[in-house]
């Protein structure tokens, strides 16, 4: 009991966690290319989940300040404005790694990387 | 007005960079030219910085004069200024000499485009350097990942996107291994400014280790990865040789070393040698740096492509560095930082005069090389000089590294790694030696018959020359800038 009890108390930094193993899972296993690059996008949500989850305060209210809750506790701002830098970055990163795809599409034909990898040697072997 | 200049520095960078698209219509000299001028007054300027550090001692740039507590903040100290020197000076060397080599396959209207992605990437380089802040340095890390990756992709060829694709998917996971790390160390202390949570972690270590060890873990890890530091090495041959030539230089050169200063400012500044030592840090970065040094030399045998050769070669190098700095002695620092710059220096002239050869033969395989000393006397010397330096051969800077990392060892007490030090250079001899012997003293009339002459353009020239001169310059006159390390590792301890 006291165990679930736990894991409901953290549960935003253990969903967190998951889905950045999740993600990183998704990388290293798949040969697909475009499910490499959803598996970092998982990844990084991961780690946007846990780094705004430090920012809040139990029994906190939103950080907007009127006249009503003046003295009031408020959680933490500061992990969500970081967070929105750090979206704009994966979206970038997203944005040039999905523009290579196409380019190796273009030029191979396939977005495998099993077969990447046999193009490759089979070209490597001919030189 | 001094106080200034870092911010100055940064936006000259980014300026020109935003700049270079418009003069699309007029004479690409022009914008070359342009390109030039700012790159020496950001050298100038970080001469400037630099000297007046090292009279008057350090001092903080804070942005719209908010406090560090909460605001973001520049610390310009001799660590920070030496480094910011050392990149400006090596960019301008290798910039001159892209000037004229078009023919890897970048193509004529997307070479101002290169332009543009080398200011973005000094600019970043620069702000990792500065940066008094922990999300700061990953917002910057990011901007460096994301050019680096592209200075390889945007020669069209079909190896680059593979090997750009490789290195960006990497970049990433450690991206987010650094960015988790961060979260960890904000979560216990509150801060992101590095001084303010060095001193946090200070009290807080006994409390919350759990936190500081994972923490510690996935940025060591995010930042080796980025750093190519051994076991995480395996992006780094592809990318650094389907590139086009420029791009290796930069890449090897300096692009590397960013990622491992990132490090020493993480175990130095942030965590501290009371957490550094409890976690037996040191005995990782000796052993994974002593493995490789071994390891990528032992690749770098089996290759036979002169560039991947070149990459496998900074793996072994990288080694170096890492053992260096393993040692957490200022001795180990200094031996670290030294070759850093020496590495730097004659990396860009390895794959500089190998980029001429490129240019001139339209060779890249080592069997290639045979008799090339006679038709290209310049470059190939060059070449001999770098090939000497990363041997350790005396009179050459990379001699001096490896003297005072041994003397670093001796000092340590641990005569093992003296042993693989002594191992690794021979093994760099079993690697460089073959190509200069085969380049120059094969004995064949035919090739002496051939006329000296490299129709070669001289702003190629002249880069990989002053190249060469500083190899032996460095080699003859260490305290040049031994002086300085010393003063700069005196800011780490």
């Amino acid at each position: 009991m006291i165990i679930l009890q736990k894991i409901l108390e953290n549960i935003n930094y253990l969903g967190g966690i998951a889905l950045f193993l999740i993600g990183l899972h998704t990388v290293v296993t798949h040969s697909n290319l475009i499910k490499r690059i959803i598996g970092l996008n998982i990844m990084g949500t991961g780690v946007f989940l846990f780094f705004v989850a430090i920012g809040n305060v139990t029994g906190g209210e939103p950080p907007i300040m009127t006249e009503d809750n003046i003295g009031a506790i408020f959680i933490n701002p500061l992990p969500s404005v970081l967070i929105l830098t750090g979206i704009v970055v994966v979206v970038s990163m997203t944005v040039y790694s999905l523009s290579l795809v196409i380019r190796i599409f273009e030029t191979y034909g396939t977005i495998d990387q099993k077969e990447l990898t046999r193009l490759i040697s089979e070209q490597n072997n001919h030189d | 007005m001094i106080e200034q200049l870092p911010i100055i520095n940064l936006l000259l960078l980014l300026g020109t960079a935003l700049i270079i698209p418009l003069f699309k219509k007029r004479p690409f000299q022009l914008s070359l030219t342009l390109c030039f001028l700012v790159l020496l007054t950001v050298l100038v300027s970080s001469v400037f910085l630099l000297i007046h550090v090292l009279e008057y001692g350090e001092f903080y740039y804070h942005f719209g004069n908010h406090e560090n507590l909460i605001g973001i903040e520049f610390l310009i100290d001799a660590f920070s200024a030496f480094f910011t020197v050392f990149v400006a000076a090596l960019v301008l060397v290798i910039y001159l000499y892209s000037w004229k080599d078009k023919t890897e396959g970048i193509e004529n209207k997307e070479f101002g485009r290169y332009y543009i992605l080398l200011f973005i990437l000094l600019f970043s380089i620069f702000g990792i350097l500065y940066s008094n802040d922990l999300f700061n340095t990953y917002v910057f890390i990011e901007i460096l990942s994301i050019t680096s990756c592209a200075i390889i992709s945007i020669k069209r060829k079909k190896e680059t996107y593979t090997a750009a694709f490789r290195y960006v998917m990497l970049n990433e996971i450690a991206s987010m291994s650094y960015l988790l790390g961060v979260a960890l160390i904000y979560m216990i202390t509150g801060h992101l400014n590095l001084e303010r949570v060095a001193t946090s972690l200070q009290s807080i270590w006994p409390l919350y280790s759990t936190n500081i060890i994972i923490a510690i873990g996935f940025m060591t890890i995010g930042v080796g990865i980025k750093a190519a530091i051994f076991p995480f090495h395996i992006w780094l041959p592809d990318a650094h040789a389907t590139a086009p030539s420029t791009s290796s230089a930069i890449l090897s050169g300096i692009v590397v070393k960013i990622y491992i200063l990132v490090l020493v400012k993480l175990l130095f500044r942030v965590f501290g040698m009371e957490i550094v030592e409890a976690l037996h840090i040191k005995w990782i970065m000796l052993i994974l740096g002593s493995a490789g040094m071994i390891m990528g030399s032992i690749f770098a045998i089996a290759q036979k492509d002169v560039k991947r050769m070149l990459g496998y070669s900074s793996v072994a190098q990288i080694g170096y560095i890492i053992l260096g700095i393993g040692l957490f002695t200022e001795a180990g620092l200094q031996a670290a930082f030294f070759h850093i710059i020496s590495h730097g220096i004659m990396k860009a002239a390895l794959f500089l005069s190998v980029g001429v050869i490129i240019y001139y033969k339209h060779v890249q395989k080592l069997k290639d090389f045979e008799g090339i000393g006679y038709q290209m006397p310049i470059s190939m010397t060059v070449f001999s000089f770098g090939a000497l330096g990363m041997v350790g051969i005396p009179l050459t800077s990379g001699f001096i590294s490896k003297f005072n990392l041994g003397i670093a060892v001796i000092d340590a007490n641990l005569i093992f790694f003296l042993i693989i030090i002594i191992l690794s250079g021979l093994l760099n001899v079993v690697y460089y030696f073959p190509i200069v012997i085969s380049a120059f003293l094969k004995d064949n009339k035919e090739m002496q018959k051939i006329p000296h002459i490299e129709k070669v353009p001289n702003i190629m020239l002249i880069p990989i020359l002053t190249l060469g001169v500083a190899i032996v310059v460095l080699g003859l006159f260490p305290n040049l800038i031994m002086d300085i390390i010393v003063s700069v590792v005196a800011t780490l301890f």
